[in-house]
């Protein structure tokens, strides 16, 4: 496991300004995923933009994380309708 | 450049407190907010006009000049050296336009590009966006997604492709997958902007919005075409030479082919993303030609045909 790929959550309640317990809300509730490493707990750098945007949505619009959970789960319903709807638009164009 | 209403934007009347801009902000931006409205430029658009409106409306000093020029606002600098000469001090504020750099609150923050206001607003307030509140709260980590769009030709991506683009001025060399779909979105990892505090670079993502100027419709990794063949060879069948995406084929008509039989030809399809050397089938439509211009004799044969089947 190459660490240079992890950002420590103490590092991200530092620069983010967050509260530790707002990263333990979202990993209990499995919208992000905490790794533990030599007892020092972690996020993957792929993970940031989705914590960015957990942030966001708590911090700027006051969601909190029952109403993130199911913003994710809704907008993981949009982006598979947006594909199915992309595929049928491509399907349409063989009867144009 | 035009006037903004920015109370029309927080769909408010002149008289509102900040209370009411307050409320009113907080539910548009919920509304439109692009986190919550992906792939919508739309909704994207609207949110930088709301944040706009918020960013002045929420500054009584911004707001205090804005309502004071109003849509006379181009001439406002006019305006403040008239008053500056008849000796007036009020006003609250110095240095006319481009002056105010306080920070407003609260305006919310992104990834996305919400950072650019309308020329109406850098006029009239200056390039100095205050972006305040929980300023701590802006310290991006990673740096910003770009968002960019691809146009190329079906045949430009029947093979992986190395391009160079450029995005904001940088060239960056990618590999274009073969079997790339029309409206597909593409992350380039590390291509965005640039990690805040030795943080990670944003992505670039690339939206593929493919030409097809070929004879063959696509589905996927399937390629459709209708092939014309004569009657003749409809009735008794033949061989036909047809063109598939990479080369010509020549095809055993069966006899008596009727108008619509679809034959597939496997593996003559287009490329199966990211499965290098699989690709999907071409299916072929026969449309059966009739003859014209039918001369005399040609006509009493086809009467005899017509009376062999009666």
């Amino acid at each position: 496991m190459n660490l240079e790929e992890f950002v420590s959550t103490h590092e991200l309640c530092e620069r983010y300004r967050v509260e530790h317990t707002f990263i333990r809300s979202l990993s209990d509730s499995g919208l992000i995923e905490v790794v533990e490493i030599s007892h020092q707990e972690y996020i993957h750098c792929d993970k940031l933009s989705e914590f960015e945007k957990m942030r966001r949505l708590h911090y700027d619009l006051e969601i909190n994380v029952e109403g993130l959970e199911a913003i994710q789960h809704l907008l993981k319903q949009v982006e598979q309708l947006q594909k199915k709807n992309r595929q049928l638009r491509n399907r349409l164009n063989l009867y144009e | 450049m035009e006037f903004i209403d920015y109370y029309k934007i927080l769909e408010l009347d002149r008289s509102a407190t900040q209370a009411d801009v307050k409320k009113s902000y907080r539910k548009l931006a919920r509304k439109y907010h692009p986190d919550l409205n992906p792939n919508d430029k739309d909704a994207q658009a609207r949110f930088q006009q709301i944040n706009e409106a918020h960013e002045v409306l929420s500054d009584p000093e911004k707001r205090k000049k804005y309502d004071q020029y109003g849509k006379d606002w181009k001439h406002a600098e006019q305006f403040e050296n008239a008053q500056r000469q008849q000796g007036y001090q009020g006003g609250g504020y110095q240095g006319g336009f481009g002056g105010f750099g306080g920070g407003t609150q609260g305006s919310y923050s992104g990834s996305f590009d919400d950072d650019t206001f309308s020329d109406f607003f850098e006029q009239m307030f200056g390039g100095g966006r205050g972006r305040g509140g929980d300023s701590s709260r802006q310290a991006h980590f990673k740096g910003q997604d770009f968002n960019a769009e691809l146009h190329v030709d079906l045949r430009d991506v029947y093979t992986s492709q190395k391009q160079t683009l450029t995005v904001n001025g940088k060239n960056i060399r990618l590999t274009i997958p073969a079997g790339v779909e029309h409206g597909q979105t593409i992350k380039i990892k590390g291509h965005g902007g640039p990690g805040i505090q030795g943080g990670p670079k944003g992505d670039l993502y690339i939206t593929f919005n493919i030409i097809n100027n070929t004879p063959f419709k696509r589905e996927k990794e399937n390629l459709y075409k209708t092939e014309e063949i004569d009657l003749y060879t409809a009735l008794l069948g033949g061989e036909i030479t047809a063109e598939t995406f990479n080369g010509l084929v020549k095809l055993t008509v069966k006899p008596e082919t009727q108008t619509g039989t679809k034959i597939k030809l496997k593996g003559k399809g287009f490329p199966k993303y990211k499965k290098e050397g699989q690709f999907g089938d071409l299916y072929i439509t026969y449309k059966v030609t009739m003859p014209t211009n039918l001369s005399a004799k040609e006509k009493e044969l086809f009467r005899e045909l017509q009376k062999l089947r009666s």
